[in-house]
């Protein structure tokens, strides 16, 4: 535990806390169905990891998305509905 | 408000463009972007290059949030704790660092300077269509009308999938970065990467960085930030995440990235201050929907495939200009001949093809080949960096190159033949 806490990579949770959202109260991803989804994929490639397990099933988490659409590329429109949040809400980004 | 002789939809760098343009033309125009402010939903690793904005914009080098000239280009090729890197030095200025959330931000105050109307926080929902031609988009209850719509709205291109223009694109030719912003002080930035105050440098990573997945990493110095991150193709990135070739988050390969003993030096002490995602297109032409324009419809930027991704570098904002400057002339053109027919707007797509954008996309169709080819990225990096490891570190006599390439390619497995017939074939189109 020598290195300081820069050198060590940090958690997915760590880097999230850096952001700024403006989560809006309706979602604007959601799973519709479960069958033929890749779930390892969904979890890995999302940069924010919304997607989770939960027992055998995927679990979306939409308040820490930032809209790029991997998700949507991945699915089809009856696994994955796919919308862009409301009136600005969503990720707020200001130095990317 | 409810007639425009111009909506465009996003204030990208390509739907500011063409806003500007336009309201400085006299025409009516209304810019409509879904997020809070031009700028708030975009991300990428930045430079962009200098003239083809210049070209809307004389007064760019004064007035653009320039943070620094690129004058060092550096490629890399890790695998495991070694590296083999290539450094370039410019002897021209030709291209500037910036976050893209204030590139973009600027563009769009030049359009509303110029005139045009700019709406932020309304998602346009549909492009509307009535008798076979583009009438206006619709936003909630409320539909706008427009003589002509310009579909700027990026690569994630919703509308145009609704008014089965596209599909919905194949992961094979879309891919995922994840970035991180670090804040470092512009001495240390200058000081370690060997800078002077307004220079800046770019770095592109190829190898484990990607566990050998098509993709790489990339860094770039802003003025008192860095960007670094890791990009994946999210067809091949799936693949290897469902294979159990890719086994962590995105994220961690990104950290890995950032505190590598090769690379954490640089940034030591500084910390992240923000992370994020955004999807590119890597397809290239193959990404271009089905027409770039119809009755009252022009697409532009990247909505249209417009965007280079030659291996080394992505240039996505230049041609984005180029493609919506090349759409405002057609617009203007048209209005000249007397309406926004699909027969009047044809100007588009034939200028299109004779601008560098287009000869770009065609000449860099190689790239898209090396992206079609797992081999240049599980392959390549390992075999390279292995025959580098013999020519400097042999506690003997070194082996001569070649002895070192063709001892590493059969360590490797690789058959040398059949490897410079693919690297011959690519560096010609590359
Ligand atoms: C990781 C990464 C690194 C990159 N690095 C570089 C680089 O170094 N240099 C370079 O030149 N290019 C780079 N690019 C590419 C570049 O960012 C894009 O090519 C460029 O932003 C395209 O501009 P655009 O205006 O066509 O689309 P976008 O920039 O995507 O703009 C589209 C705009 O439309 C808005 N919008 C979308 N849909 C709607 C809707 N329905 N209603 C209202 N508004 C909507 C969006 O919010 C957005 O503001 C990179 C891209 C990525 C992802
Ligand atoms: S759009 Fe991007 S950030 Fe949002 S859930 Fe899908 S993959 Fe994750």
């Amino acid at each position: 535990m020598s290195q300081p806490s820069r050198l060590r990579p940090l958690k997915l949770e760590e880097l999230l806390r850096r952001n700024v959202w403006d989560v809006d109260e309706e979602r604007h991803i959601e799973i519709l169905r479960q069958d033929g989804l890749p779930q390892k994929a969904l979890q890995l490639l999302c940069p924010m990891g919304c997607y989770s397990m939960a027992g055998d099933k995927l679990l979306m988490s939409y308040e820490g998305c930032v809209e790029c659409g991997t998700c949507r590329v991945l699915s089809t429109p009856q696994q994955i509905r796919w919308e862009f949040p409301k009136s600005g809400r969503g990720i707020q980004y200001r130095y990317t | 408000m409810n007639k425009f002789d111009v909506v465009v939809v996003g204030a990208g760098p390509a739907g500011s463009t063409a806003a500007y343009l336009l309201a400085k033309a006299g025409l009516k125009v209304l810019l409509l972007e879904r997020g809070r402010g031009a700028g708030s939903k975009l991300l990428w690793g930045g430079k962009a290059y200098a003239q083809p904005l210049r070209d809307v914009w004389p007064e760019l080098d004064k007035e653009a949030p320039i943070h620094r000239w690129v004058t060092k280009e550096r490629i890399s090729v890790l695998w495991g704790e070694r590296a083999i890197t290539l450094e370039y030095k410019l002897g021209r200025r030709v291209a500037f660092t910036s976050p893209l959330t204030e590139l973009a931000a600027w563009m769009a105050r030049k359009a509303e300077a110029a005139g045009a109307l700019f709406l932020d926080e309304v998602v346009v929902e549909e492009i509307v269509v009535k008798d076979g031609r583009v009438v206006g988009v619709r936003s909630g209850g409320d539909f706008v009308a427009a003589d002509v719509v310009i579909d700027a709205e990026g690569a994630n291109r919703l509308l145009l999938e609704k008014l089965g223009l596209a599909d919905r694109p194949n992961p094979y030719h879309m891919a995922v970065a994840a970035k991180e912003v670090i804040s470092l002080d512009p001495r240390l930035i200058e000081e370690r990467f060997g800078l002077e105050r307004d220079e800046g440098l770019s770095w592109l990573v190829l190898g484990d960085v990607t566990l050998g997945i098509p993709g790489g990493g990339f860094v770039y110095t802003m003025r008192d930030t860095i960007s670094i991150g890791i990009v994946l193709n999210v067809g091949y990135g799936a693949e290897a995440a469902e294979k159990g070739v890719l086994r962590d988050h995105i994220s961690r390969l990104l950290e890995n990235f950032r505190t590598h003993p090769y690379f954490r030096h640089y940034w030591k002490e500084a910390d992240v201050i923000e992370y994020g995602g955004r999807m590119t297109v890597e397809g290239g032409l193959r990404f271009a929907p089905k027409r770039l324009y119809a009755n009252g419809l022009l697409v532009v930027g990247d909505a249209a495939g417009m965007l280079v991704n030659a291996g080394y570098t992505i240039r996505g904002v230049d041609t984005a200009v180029t493609s919506a400057r090349v759409a405002a002339e057609a617009v203007l053109e048209a209005r000249d001949k007397g309406g926004f027919t699909e027969e009047n707007l044809r100007g588009y797509e034939e200028r299109l093809r004779k601008s560098y954008v287009y000869k770009e996309l065609v000449d860099h169709s190689g790239v898209a080949e090396i992206f079609g080819d797992p081999f240049f990225f599980s392959k390549v990096p390992p075999f390279l960096v292995r025959a580098a490891s013999k020519v400097f570190e042999a506690d003997y006599a070194e082996p001569t190159l070649l002895e070192a390439l063709k001892t590493s390619a059969q360590e490797e497995e690789i058959n040398m033949l059949r490897l410079m017939l693919k690297v011959g074939r690519v560096v010609r189109r590359i």
